[in-house]
């Protein structure tokens, strides 16, 4: 069995208990406007250009087998119709402007580099966490990988988006020890507004993991101008659940923004950055409804 | 708190040199502050002309009597002050007035007396090969003497020395001229704190008494209080680096441990309040960032005691929260760290550091102990063991440890490419290891670096060796050595009876040394991009006309600090390989070559004079520091990094090894934060790692303080062994630094 993976962060101490090791899967059935991991969108391989750093040095004309870079007048350019994912550039290019997301990788090549870090994890209360794009979506892998690395006494998380089928989420819970659970809104035509997709299976699923006992962990992205009026009517769903041990406001943030430019997509990144007193009042919210949150 | 002191700090600010005028902390000493009183003492120029007619008067003196005699002149004549805004004195001759006259001269004939040594080192040198020399800079005290002792009490027991041997008809002209020169020496401190004393009766303000108080008990008998140990730590310390010129390389043994049981003391009897401690504690470390040396003055707290149990009490917080409220980098910490070091201590000292006050390094005891004990030391002695410069260990009361040789592991893999010819010097350096087509396969080519490597190692030392017989003569260590019990009991100099007189030598540069093997391995050998000798030409050309080539080689998936099992363990065995040549060979007064894997500037200056390397590096650019990657070559993250450093055997590099560690203030923000970065120290300390410094900042902020400079004045970087501003910073300087943290994020 194999999976489509954009990236193994290691050191990633945002996704879950202390030190972590984090796999990006590919592919994601929602389209949230300020995703800011766009290159997890799609679910085959994917070569970025960052043409702004880009130093027109050629190398990747030289080795591309198709064509797709050419320099004209000294620039570089890039035709992404020919390209078929193959990396031979993004190995060569020596600026790093070039990178190929997409990665196919079996259980027994992606192991050994999610045990190298145990020691941190092992101290810190840390370990493995699978994200992306929408890991679920290669839930096979997932529970593959899971149970072994349970075998090797390895805490797991599971970052999900919730818009799967239950089969998947059935499948990873035995191997599962943390969920960490991404809201986005309560209202069903903000949620679609916000993503592209309706709501009602992410909420189902989300209560569905509370009743089985999974324990859980919500994030809520908090982009002004989409969600943030989602808040309360979110707090009160959450303060039923009883397995969900803390909420996290995760602030939105446009840092992801050259990656739209670097893949060819519009960039649909929001403009407003959140202040600081609004996600203090978020936070304020979920408190007053009981729940642990920061 | 420090309500007086802030009133004052701004003078002692002028104490050394002027902030507001120029300064080059490489030469710290040339400088003076604010002027003394000129009826206490004569003026640098006319104690100069005196020096140089008093030291043709002595010629025909043993050596030890010639330097103290010059020693007792300038402490006779130098001008003094005790001042309103200090509660530490002032020594206005500062600049190593006797130096001219005695070590750099004799270090002269010495050196016109090796002409082969010297040539070998300068051709070795101009090529970045290996840089060496003679050193007599690195010493710690016996401040266990000193303080039971008192300057007074050091200067009896040698006394006692000298009649013991004159009865017993042991006692030779050399043992009568140490300790004719240790008399005059301390008689002549003794006397420098008397007029001190003098001076301040002679002052009305309200710091005066106590000050005066405190010479009165210091100029005939050992300190009893905080205060006055402090006095005398600082009095050793100004004397024996502006005038003896011995470095001292750390304040107590440790700073906290030393000054614990007076402190304890003080707050029973009501000596002094912890307030009053404190505010002395901030006059006294801050002496350290006025005088502003480059590489920082190092002082150590914490530690273990033999039985396991922590050297860290409540003074040792009050230290770093003195250190905290003052903001300064200068001196600089080493905490001795292990399992029953308390953790808020160490979150302490990490949540100053993710604040940006890093001039903080930890330095893991369970490692210092198994280096200490590969030299020989016994387990107590190795608990015990002093931190000393930058990151080396040393036995207390011991020796003297000279700084040796560094040798650069870069330069061996040009050596192979060119047959042993030295394209920088022109010359053939190395042994002919043959020509670029005669290595079949890389275990050929890498023999071949292990010969280049193992040449240049025998030749730097062997004449090390000829420039370091009778070190003594040269610079008698005469201050130093009479705080040493067994020098004392011998009437010798501290370099010929030492317990451990050892040569510190460095690699420089090993993990570009690594990269650089590498890419050979990748580029010639496995994928097979160029031949060795398309190699050769394309690093010869410094990559002009090779883009593609270089891109391959900057690509290679092997370079240390990745947490490549490959490229780690080629840098483990270059240490190991290295060691190796170093066992049991003697330097030239009976102590051991000792291994550093800390490179002090050596990564700058011998990356100047290196040409281009297989890894991708050009002519000139910095080579890796310490022991740590190229910089911008690690790109899997801290924990990569920290695997990758620990697969090497850490105590093998038995007198220090640093990792520089960089990390995103995310990653280390609000309380569990916090947590993240104590755990990722103690997994660094669990796998065996000896020393780690820690820089955090991200790149955005970098380029910003690159851009706007005013905007940043504070911001500190953690360079070698020490600090510097952000600011201060070549742009080329800043430039890596940028490149390192962009990898990070």
């Amino acid at each position: 069995m194999t999976a489509e993976i954009f990236a193994v962060k290691r050191f990633a101490v945002h996704d879950g208990d202390g030190i972590r090791t984090t796999v990006f899967f590919k592919g994601c059935p929602l389209r949230c406007v300020w995703c800011h991991n766009p290159e997890g969108l799609a679910p085959g391989p994917q070569l970025a250009f960052y043409a702004e750093k880009c130093t027109n040095c050629g190398l990747c004309a030289e080795v591309c087998p198709r064509g797709a870079h050419r320099i004209i007048d000294g620039q570089h350019r890039f035709e992404r119709s020919l390209c078929t994912a193959c990396g031979a550039c993004a190995d060569l290019c020596p600026a790093r402007v070039l990178t190929l997301y997409g990665e196919t990788v079996t259980v027994d090549s992606l192991l050994p580099r999610l045990l190298e870090d145990r020691a941190y994890y092992e101290k810190s209360g840390g370990g493995v966490t699978l994200s992306g794009g929408e890991c679920l979506c290669q839930a096979d892998f997932c529970a593959e990988l899971l149970a072994r690395l349970h075998q090797h006494g390895i805490h797991t998380a599971v970052d999900t988006c919730g818009a799967v089928p239950r089969a998947a989420l059935e499948k990873v819970i035995p191997f599962t020890d943390l969920f960490l659970y991404d809201l986005k809104a309560h209202t069903e035509s903000v949620h679609q507004r916000c993503t592209g997709r309706p709501n009602g299976l992410i909420l189902d699923n989300l209560r569905w993991l509370d009743e089985v006992g999974a324990v859980t962990e919500v994030r809520i992205p908090f982009v002004p101008g989409f969600n943030t009026d989602e808040v309360p009517a979110l707090a009160a769903l959450l303060a039923e659940l009883r397995h969900l041990r803390r909420v996290h406001i995760l602030p939105y943030h446009n840092f992801a923004g050259a990656k739209y430019a670097a893949l060819d997509y519009p960039n649909t990144m929001p403009a407003t950055l959140p202040e600081r007193a609004e996600l203090d009042r978020a936070i304020s919210i979920l408190r007053a409804a009981g729940l642990r949150a920061d | 708190m420090l309500r007086r002191f802030n009133l004052d700090r701004p003078t002692i600010a002028r104490k050394y040199h002027i902030p507001e005028e120029p300064f080059n902390p490489y030469f710290r000493m040339d400088y003076h502050g604010y002027p003394y009183d000129e009826a206490t003492g004569l003026d640098e120029e006319t104690m100069k002309a005196n020096l140089a007619d008093l030291s043709a008067s002595l010629e025909e003196q043993p050596r030890p009597i010639h330097k103290a005699t010059l020693f007792a002149y300038v402490l006779d004549h130098t001008r003094i002050d005790v001042n309103a805004h200090d509660y530490f004195v002032g020594i206005y001759a500062w600049g190593r007035l006797i130096s001219p006259h005695t070590c750099m001269k004799w270090f002269k004939e010495r050196k016109d007396a090796h002409p082969e040594a010297m040539a070998v080192m300068a051709a070795y040198g101009g090529a970045a090969a290996g840089s060496g020399g003679l050193d007599f800079d690195h010493t710690v005290p016996d401040w266990t003497s000193l303080i039971e002792l008192g300057f007074s009490g050091v200067l009896e027991r040698a006394r006692a020395s000298y009649e013991a041997h004159l009865a017993a008809g042991t006692l030779t002209p050399q043992k009568e001229a140490f300790w004719r020169g240790i008399e005059i020496e301390y008689s002549a401190i003794l006397r420098l704190i008397d007029r001190l004393y003098r001076y301040a009766l002679t002052k009305t303000f309200d710091k005066a008494p106590k000050i005066a108080e405190c010479l009165h008990q210091l100029r005939s008998g050992a300190p009893r209080n905080t205060y006055e140990v402090m006095q005398l730590i600082y009095l050793y310390f100004m004397l024996s680096e502006s005038v003896e010129h011995y470095q001292v390389r750390s304040l107590g043994y440790g700073l906290d441990d030393t000054l614990y049981p007076f402190y304890a003391r003080d707050l029973a009897n009501g000596t002094y309040t912890r307030e009053e401690i404190g505010e002395l504690l901030a006059y006294f470390l801050f002496q350290w960032q006025a005088i502003g040396n480059y590489w920082g003055q190092p002082l150590y707290l914490g530690g273990m005691h033999a039985d396991g149990s922590t050297r860290v009490t409540e003074l040792s917080h009050l230290i770093l929260d003195i250190y905290d409220q003052l903001g300064i980098y200068n001196p600089k910490i080493q905490i001795k760290v292990n399992g029953s070091t308390p953790g808020d201590f160490v979150r302490r000292a990490l949540d100053m550091i993710r604040r940006g006050k890093n001039s903080i390094v930890f330095c893991n005891d369970d490692t210092i102990i198994r280096a200490m004990m590969s030299r020989g030391a016994t387990y107590e002695e190795a608990a015990d063991a002093v931190i000393s410069g930058c990151f080396e260990y040393k036995k207390r009361a011991g020796g003297i440890d000279l700084s040796g040789a560094s040798v650069n592991a870069v330069k061996p893999v040009a050596l192979v490419l060119d047959n042993g010819f030295d394209r920088v010097t022109g010359r053939q350096l190395g042994p002919r290891t043959g020509e670029p087509g005669d290595f079949p396969d890389f275990a050929a080519f890498y023999r071949a670096y292990l010969r280049q490597t193992e040449h240049i190692w025998t030749t730097v030392l062997d004449a090390l060796d000829a420039l370091e017989a009778d070190n003594a003569g040269i610079n008698p260590a005469l201050m130093f050595s009479a705080t040493l019990p067994c020098c004392v009991e011998s009437l010798t100099d501290a370099l010929e009876s030492g317990t451990e007189n050892d040569t510190g030598v460095q690699i420089s540069g090993i993990g570009t040394g690594v990269d650089a093997l590498m890419a050979v391995y990748e580029l010639v050998y496995e994928k097979k991009l160029a031949t060795l000798a398309e190699l050769r030409d394309a690093v010869a050309a410094n990559w002009e006309g090779h883009a593609r080539l270089r891109a391959a080689s900057l690509r290679c998936r092997h370079k240390y600090g990745n947490g490549d099992p490959m490229a780690d363990h080629y840098a483990a065995a270059i240490l190991r390989f290295t060691c190796d040549l170093l066992a049991g060979r003697r330097n030239s007064h009976g102590g051991r070559y000792i291994m550093e894997l800390h490179a002090a500037r050596s990564f700058i200056n011998h990356g100047k004079k290196t040409q281009a390397s297989p890894d991708g590096r050009r002519t000139g650019e910095e080579i890796s520091k310490n022991a740590s990657p190229t910089m911008g070559a690690d790109r899997c993250g801290i924990t990569a990094l920290i695997n990758s450093a620990t697969t090497l055997d850490t105590a093998l590099a038995n007198n220090g090894f640093c990792l520089d560690a960089m990390l995103l203030p995310s990653a280390v923000a609000g309380e569990e934060g916090l947590e993240i970065f104590y755990a990722l120290l103690n997994t660094y300390l669990a796998k065996g790692g000896a020393s780690i410094q820690f820089n955090i900042c991200d790149a955005d902020t970098l380029r910003d303080a690159q851009a706007d400079p005013q905007k940043y004045p504070n911001l500190q970087i953690r360079v070698c062994g020490w600090n510097v501003l952000w600011n201060n910073m070549a742009k080329v300087e800043q430039d890596a630094y940028i490149l390192r943290a962009e990898n990070i994020q």
